[in-house]
């Protein structure tokens, strides 16, 4: 009898052991991502820098799902051209792709992720920031910043600065005409005398520009909203003409490690967004593996781009997990499962509102001094003193 | 008011010069072989970015990099001219779907090999500002590129007009079958355009680099520039190509002070249209632009 309950009792232990085993096989299941970036053309470098973030996050979450699950990720290269990020949306869609990350200009996003929406993939970017893509309502489309996080931003920093005549210098994109108006509204409500000056993407000498601003603006801070090559443009035609003002400030692509190095005499005392600080100082447990598996991969610092691509793709990762473990991940559950998303990341607080807008987003403005990025607005992430006035001339 | 004017018409003519440099290659492979080099903006583009690894990894001076950037400007422009000289029927529209080839895979080669990243001279010289009479602003990059690109041009223009392989060229580009039955032999003649063009794109390029901004997409961007000049010239003319660049720079920066800087390349375009209109072979054009 004592045999037979002993025979029994391994028999059910093993029985369990077998099932548990077999369900835990069964939960295993490799995850595809797609992703569309511009990996040529003019928006290569930035694409190349969120394309980097994503594989970080892709390493770091095989690493912490190693024997569980794994994960993926197809990417094809949109040329910097909305028509090809629209045929390469619908190419990943075609190759089974359980959801898409990446995406850069708010002109190529806007056509790949209607795309993504018409297919009900779940499209996740931090490439775009033009209030015109939330504003569809899509239930599939998800960004972690926008263009109300970088006005706050610098127009924070400007108040700072008690400036009150101001010249918004911005290029003639949506993004970045969106950004200089909400700029010039805000400051402009609160007494602050703002010009603007539009120009073309094609513009390569900003003399002329940078002059009329010189004479007839005088104003105490000139603010810049473009990318890389224009900012050096501007800052070069600024450093030739010496304007009397107070201080250089922009948005993104700006106060970065690449432009600190690659510019040195340039962007001596110039402020621009950024998350971090240079030489990048991180503190919690997941920005220092982040940190280290970017320097794995990469062998560089990591820069702002890659923050932002690791944490879109991380909070995507998440929230597919959670639709699988909930069973609603082939139902199309996984734009509801994100929007319950509310976790503290490298950028801060994410959640997403109905229209997959992330509330929460607000940048920091750092100041480039001898080499370095310090963090100067606002005053609890700075990690230095702000030098104002000071120009790079 | 003077003083916007005046730096606009300074910004404008500087500006124009870097158009010509760029610009002039092209015509002259045009007047003698009839064909629009669509790859000759990336061959401007190799030559900054020979530049950019001299001095990022030798510490050298840009201009010291010339030598090197024109031996490499001009291998490869050998292999182009290879290229395109097993063309042997609708010359003028296979060239252009060739060189647009080369063009785009001579960018990826570039962004495969240096990266996507924005370039420009760490040489505090270059970005050194130069005042004449406290009203006109430069960088000392656009004086030099000004000057160099000038005298250039002209010793381009002198050896078309008083050299015997400039004569040679000259008359193959106004009847190729006269210019053989006289002695003149196409093929050396035409790589020595070809030659010549690589040395124009090296200097622009180490200009460009110098001066402005470089990254992987810029190769197309002067392209175009450059044809839209070469067509406002009239296809050939050497001349024509400084005075339709001067024009371009200088409506540009105009633009720029008395309207809106996203009015530019409209302007540009508006008056490239005004010229063809009135005369549709450009300010210099005909069949034998280059032979005057």
């Amino acid at each position: 009898m004592t045999r037979t309950l002993a025979t029994l009792a391994a028999t059910v232990a093993a029985a369990a052991l077998m099932v548990g085993l077999a369900g835990s096989v069964a939960q295993a299941k490799d995850f595809l991502l797609g992703s569309e970036l511009p990996l040529t053309g003019n928006l290569a470098r930035v694409g190349q820098g969120m394309h980097e973030g994503i594989a970080v996050a892709i390493d770091m979450a095989n690493k912490a799902h190693a024997g569980t699950h794994s994960f993926k990720v197809s990417t094809i290269d949109d040329e910097t051209s909305p028509a090809k990020a629209v045929a390469a949306v619908e190419k990943l869609i075609g190759e089974g792709v359980v959801a898409l990350t990446g995406g850069y200009g708010s002109n190529i996003i806007g056509p790949a992720s209607e795309a993504a929406q018409k297919a009900g993939v779940v499209y996740i970017t931090s490439g775009g920031v033009t209030p015109d893509l939330t504003g569809r309502g899509y239930k599939t489309f998800f960004r972690i910043n926008n263009t109300d996080g970088y006005a706050l931003a610098m127009i924070g920093l400007v108040q700072q600065m008690a400036a009150k005549k101001v010249s918004v210098v911005y290029l003639n994109k949506e993004a970045t005409s969106n950004l200089a108006k909400q700029v010039k509204e805000t400051l402009g409500a609160k007494g602050v005398a703002v010009t603007m000056h539009e120009f073309d993407g094609s513009t390569s000498d900003f003399k002329p520009l940078v002059n009329k601003v010189k004479l007839q603006d005088r104003p105490d801070v000139i603010a810049m909203v473009g990318y890389e090559n224009d900012y050096v443009g501007i800052l070069r035609a600024a450093k030739v003409l010496k304007p009397d003002v107070k201080a250089m400030v922009g948005v993104w692509s700006l106060a970065t490690a690449q432009m600190a190095k690659e510019f040195p005499d340039l962007m001596e005392n110039v402020h621009g967004t950024s998350m971090l600080p240079f030489p990048v100082e991180f503190t919690q447990p997941e920005a220092l593996e982040f940190a280290a598996t970017y320097k794995k991969l990469f062998n560089k610092e990591p820069d702002y781009l890659g923050q932002f691509g690791y944490v879109q793709t991380r909070l995507l990762i998440d929230a597919i997990l959670r639709a699988d473990a909930a069973g609603t991940l082939a139902s199309g559950g996984l734009p509801d499962e994100l929007r319950k998303t509310d976790a503290q990341t490298l950028i801060g607080r994410v959640t997403f509102d109905a229209k997959g807008d992330n509330p929460h987003f607000t940048h920091r403005m750092g100041q480039h001094q001898g080499g370095k990025v310090v963090l100067v607005w606002p005053k609890e992430a700075a990690n230095g003193a702000m030098r104002f006035p000071a120009t790079p001339w | 008011m003077i003083e916007l004017t005046l730096q606009a018409l300074f910004s404008g003519l500087l500006a124009g010069g870097y158009y010509a440099t760029v610009a002039v290659g092209l015509a002259l492979v045009f007047g003698t072989m009839r064909i629009i080099n669509l790859a000759h903006g990336e061959l401007v583009l190799l030559s900054a970015y020979i530049a950019y690894a001299a001095e990022s990894r030798y510490g050298l001076n840009p201009v010291m990099a010339i030598p090197l950037a024109l031996l490499v400007v001009g291998t490869v422009s050998m292999i182009v001219y290879a290229l395109l000289s097993r063309i042997r029927q609708d010359r003028e529209i296979n060239s252009l779907i060739l060189t647009f080839g080369i063009g785009i895979i001579m960018t990826n080669g570039i962004l495969t090999i240096w990266a996507a990243d924005i370039h420009s001279t760490t040489n505090p010289w270059f970005q050194d500002s130069l005042v004449i009479a406290d009203t006109l602003f430069a960088m000392n990059a656009e004086i030099v590129a000004f000057v160099g690109g000038l005298a250039l041009m002209a010793a381009v223009y002198w050896w078309l007009n008083h050299s015997w392989q400039g004569r040679a060229v000259r008359a193959l580009s106004s009847n190729r079958n006269a210019a053989t039955l006289m002695g003149v032999n196409p093929r050396q003649t035409e790589i020595l355009s070809f030659l010549i063009a690589a040395l124009l794109a090296t200097f622009a390029g180490v200009a460009i680099y110098t001066g402005k901004t470089v990254f992987p997409a810029l190769g197309h961007v002067l392209t175009v520039k450059a044809f839209i000049i070469t067509v406002l010239a009239g296809m050939g003319s050497i001349h024509g190509v400084l005075i339709g660049a001067v024009m371009i720079g200088i409506i540009e920066s105009l633009t720029v002070t008395y309207l809106s800087a996203s009015l530019q390349e409209l302007a540009g375009m508006l008056l490239f249209l005004v010229v063809l209109f009135v005369s549709p072979s450009g300010l210099f054009g005909g069949r034998r632009a280059l032979a005057r």
